[in-house]
């Protein structure tokens, strides 16, 4: 599903030039579960915001399904974006301005679903994600977790082939971590690509693979079988 | 979409209370004030363009050379309107105007002073389709005993419109007939102060009509077929009045439509006129509203922070940047549009006063449909100007920088929000020096020297019966000490009625066409009005007889005719010699602004139509004015009694002028609330973003002082160099502005002290409060947070 190769990312400054990503080479498959680990500032934030369209690449390659999207223009990768990627954040990133319901909504809003359809599918991953009752709240109104599960919902109502999610527990106490990372592993289990940043060994676990970085680099890849 | 727009949209007003309301109470003042402008200037514009013959209408100029300048004027002599329907076809109609006052309406017991009235050509409504209420005006001008009124004089009168056929008497002796009633003329028309209509036929048979191809005493107006070709007409037109008369004035056709906005001539040709005060007021309207525009420019960007989540989360779940444009412009839209209706309101509140500063009945048509359209497209246009900026600002702001903390803005020298701020006051500064400029022009004007003695001073139009008993009404009023002084005269003392190029002195070159002023007085003409006598003496009948053929000149008109000795010399006018028995000093007859113009006051054998009354300093002004009443009443009973203080007449002569300064004044003070509004609102929002900052500096030993001092420096040097912008083009602006004045102050450094300095306290004011409050906050709470 992703294929990235010979990645380079640069940060330039007027006086300073900083290897973000050097020479990044990353293979996902279809339906795999993949964590980036590494410490603060080793790129990994990075390199998923370049897998999510997010950010450009300054060399290399990135096969998304087998199109060469490095180069796309701004509008191009809106569009790819919107209709296979889902995100989910560490701090939520929720519109406080709008309920439950209309948070989730969004994606559809913003691909044209038609007001019934938007509904019966919002309504759909809302009772999914166990929040359904909250649904005409606003975001200041729940918890962190109950905050989480809406992000997941949102991310997943478009029915993306692919969710990146950069450490979704990073604010969340451990029993409400542990219920997104059980949201995130029924998703693949359903089929959904993950690909996750994480700080948390105890989350990695739940990955298929690891990928660990170190100064825009990666230096290790380990299967779940061998972690 | 933009159900989704309009719902974001107004929770977000809901979330800001504060800001929304600075918002739209700045955008509500600007709008009011743009849509109070903009009546204003449709009413200039549509100034006599209203009727449905406009595009036919002419009205006639003369146009000659006076010392080596053309002059282009449009009075004509009342000879001309019959020749020009009786020589040119294509005239369809022709009608001569000229005034109709100082008559008695006597109705029943009612008896009042007519007020203004016209003398107009059967032709007339035809012409000019004024608004009818009853009858048939076309009809009623045929008719020599019929009268048109309007609304307001028929109500005066009979307290009610439905009066065809009734009768008023004028003066003592004619009887006429209402034959139509006219609604209120319009404020848009040189007619609006006219009440009644009176056929030329009566104009006649009171004896003031003349063939005289000289005396260019009325207005004379053409309907000209919509086929005529008008280059033809205009060249077989220009020498008519040669063809008349001995006389080397050309003709001029000047459309009606032109007559109000480009009324302003130098030297024969068309230089501008009202339409220069159009251009202004449009400028200033934009700048209002501009600046209101600004403030939510900066309103909305400086809390671009606290919207940078939304735009990340939003582009991430799939917005492109125009469809946030337009989540942002219907933000803006909605904002303008609760502005609008604020606007309205306030136009409506303030439209009888606004109304009374610009002298011109103003209304909203909000029963008019193209008012709605109007309305609505101002609220798009003005939503979209105040919104387009922070749109694309905000919209651009991209997910990766926003989604992982706070968005850091670099704050830079330049940014737009500085120069937002300075254009605003730049133009806030530029109205403050206006207004001190135009207060002082107006204290000049007021501190010169009158050279008359304007206190304790009336004039009585004579009217009925004053004329022929005016001996006995002076003896009276002298005898019962009422007055000290007494004399009649052709106009009042401080106004022009007559004026003559055509007046001969031995050694007058051939080629003199020097204008000269002329008045008449009977008696102590100089001792009643208080001038100053420089050589010779006042005119005295009663002991020189002869000074009935006497004549006193001014400084000035001693100086155009080159006399070194003036006195005993002859002067010719109107084929009458007149003997110089005085000179007095020059003294304001007309405006305080100008040069004063050479003056003759000829002696009794003049005609006199005006009665000055000096009252006996030992009577209060109230006492003095009850026994005046009274002999008038004695000598002249069927008329009501009227009268003039000179010095409040003299005080109109500064009307115009103190209009523009209240005006400029109005301006300034909304530019500055308008500019002040946003400035508290911005630094209410630069003290919350520097909370952190300021409780660092207070933990590290910063006063209040030298917190209060490093948060409002940076606007009180952004208003400096709003000053410093301001000041050449408030310069250049004044001084053309003051060029119109011959009498005119030069703008000293002393006007931009005053407005330098009264703007920076202002924003000192507008900003200390926020400043002061972040300031000394506890550093412990927004520490705490950190």
């Amino acid at each position: 599903m992703i294929k990235i190769t010979n990645l380079q990312k640069f940060y330039r400054t007027l006086e300073v030039e900083t290897v973000a990503l050097n020479d990044v080479n990353i293979h996902v498959k279809e339906g795999e579960f993949v964590a980036v680990m590494g410490p603060s500032g080793c790129g990994k934030s990075t390199l998923l915001n370049i897998v999510g369209l997010l950010d450009d690449l300054d060399e290399g390659s990135y096969l998304f399904n087998s199109i060469e999207v490095a180069k796309f223009k701004e509008n191009k990768r809106s569009d790819l974006r919107k209709h296979n990627i889902g995100f989910v954040f560490q701090s939520f990133n929720l519109i406080d301005e709008l309920t439950v319901f209309e948070n989730v909504e969004l994606p559809l809003v913003y691909t044209n679903v038609p007001a019934a359809e938007r509904k019966a599918r919002v309504e759909e991953v809302l009772e999914k994600v166990q929040i359904m009752h909250r649904r005409n709240h606003f975001p200041q109104q729940l918890s962190g977790g109950q905050q989480q599960r809406v992000a997941v919902a949102r991310a997943v109502v478009n029915n993306p082939k692919l969710i990146l999610a950069d450490e979704p527990t990073g604010n969340l106490d451990s029993s409400n971590g542990n219920e997104v990372m059980q949201l995130l592993t029924e998703l693949n289990e359903a089929g959904t690509t993950i690909v996750m940043v994480t700080h948390s060994e105890y989350d990695a676990k739940f990955a298929d693979r690891v990928i660990r970085m170190l100064d825009g680099q990666v230096i290790l890849e380990t299967t779940a079988l061998s972690q | 979409m933009i159900q989704n727009f309009f719902k974001i949209a107004w929770r977000n007003l809901k979330k800001n209370k504060g800001f929304t309301a600075i918002n739209i109470i700045g955008l509500a003042i600007g709008m009011a004030a743009a849509i109070l402008i903009m009546l204003w200037i449709n009413s200039e514009l549509t100034y006599d363009r209203f009727y449905k013959k406009t595009d036919q209408l002419y009205i006639i100029g003369n146009k000659d050379k006076w010392n080596d300048k053309i002059e282009v004027w449009f009075a004509t002599p009342k000879a001309m309107a019959p020749a020009i329907k009786a020589e040119f076809p294509e005239v369809k109609n022709v009608s001569r105007v000229t005034s109709a006052d100082n008559f008695l309406f006597t109705v029943g017991q009612t008896k009042i002073n007519s007020g203004n009235g016209l003398f107009v050509d059967t032709a007339y409504m035809n012409m000019f389709d004024f608004p009818i209420l009853e009858g048939d005006p076309q009809h009623a001008l045929r008719n020599p005993t019929q009268i048109i009124i309007t609304e307001t004089l028929a109500k005066t009168l009979y307290n009610s419109t439905d009066v065809i056929g009734k009768t008023i008497k004028i003066d003592s002796t004619d009887v006429f007939i209402v034959g139509a009633v006219l609604a209120d003329l319009p404020n848009n028309t040189l007619f609006n102060r006219t009440q009644y209509f009176l056929p030329w036929q009566y104009l006649k048979k009171i004896g003031r009509d003349d063939k005289n191809w000289g005396n260019n005493s009325v207005s004379t107006y053409i309907e000209v077929d919509p086929t005529t070709n008008l280059k033809n007409l205009e060249a077989n037109f220009k020498n008519f009045t040669q063809r008349h008369a001995e006389s080397t004035h050309e003709n001029v056709l000047k459309p009606l439509a032109d007559t109000w906005l480009y009324g302003k001539y130098e030297n024969g040709k068309v230089v501008g006129g009202r339409i220069e005060m159009v251009r202004v007021f449009s400028i200033i309207a934009s700048f209002i509203l501009l600046i209101a525009c600004i403030n939510f420019m900066n309103l909305s960007t400086a809390q671009s922070e606290k919207r940078a989540k939304e735009v990340g989360v939003r582009k991430v779940v799939g917005a492109k940047r125009g469809s946030l444009i337009g989540q942002f412009l219907t933000e803006s839209i909605l904002i303008a549009f609760i502005a609008g209706i604020l606007a309205i309101l306030i136009v409506f509140l303030s439209l009888p006063a606004y109304s009374n500063l610009v002298d011109r009945k103003l209304s909203l048509n909000i029963i008019n449909l193209y008012f709605w359209l109007m309305f609505v497209g101002f609220i798009l246009f003005t939503g979209i100007l105040a919104g387009s900026y922070p749109a694309f600002y905000l919209s651009s702001f991209q997910p990766i920088k926003t989604l992982k903390g706070k968005l850091q803005l670099v704050s830079s020298k330049v940014s737009a929000r500085k120069i937002l701020v300075v254009t605003q006051f730049s133009i806030a500064v530029i109205f403050i020096i206006s207004t001190l400029v135009i207060s002082k022009q107006i204290q000049y004007g007021q501190d010169r020297e009158t050279g008359f003695n304007k206190e304790r001073l009336i004039y009585v139009l004579e009217q009925g019966e004053i004329y022929d008993k005016s001996s006995l009404i002076k003896q009276a009023l002298l005898q019962q000490k009422v007055a000290t002084s007494v004399t009649r005269t052709m106009s009042p003392l401080t106004q022009r009625w007559s004026n003559s190029s055509g007046i001969y002195w031995e050694g007058k070159p051939s080629d003199n066409t020097t204008m000269f002023n002329r008045t008449s007085a009977d008696d102590k003409f100089v001792e009643t009005a208080g001038l100053t006598l420089i050589a010779g003496r006042d005119f005295d009948l009663s002991n020189f007889p002869t000074d009935s053929s006497a004549i006193i000149l001014n400084e000035s008109a001693v100086k155009a005719m080159g006399f070194e000795d003036p006195i005993g010399k002859t002067v010719k006018d109107m084929d009458m010699d007149w003997h110089v028995i005085g000179v007095i000093k020059d003294y304001i007859q007309e405006s305080p602004f100008e040069p004063i113009v050479p003056l003759v006051i000829e002696g009794a054998k003049n005609y006199t139509s005006t009665t000055h009354i000096k009252f006996n300093p030992d009577l209060s002004t109230r006492e003095a004015l009850a026994k005046t009443e009274k002999i008038f009443k004695e000598y002249n009973p069927d008329y009501p009694f009227e009268y003039t203080f000179i010095d409040e007449e003299y005080a109109m002569k500064f009307g115009e002028s103190k209009k523009i300064g209240s005006l400029a004044s109005l301006f300034a003070g909304l530019t500055i609330f308008i500019s002040c509004l946003g400035l508290f609102g911005l630094a209410a929002f630069m003290a919350e973003n520097r909370t952190k900052e300021i409780g660092i500096r207070k933990v590290l030993g910063a006063s209040v002082f030298n917190l209060t001092r490093m948060l409002s420096g940076e606007f009180i040097l952004l208003i400096s160099i709003s000053c410093l912008i301001a000041f050449p083009i408030a310069y250049w602006a004044m001084d053309q502005f003051l060029t119109k004045y011959t009498f005119r102050i030069t703008i000293s450094w002393d006007i931009f002290l005053i407005a330098g300095v009264s703007a920076i306290l202002i924003t000192f004011l507008t900003i200390s409060y926020q400043s002061i409050k972040a300031a000394i906050a506890n550093p412990v709470n927004s520490l705490r947070d950190e």
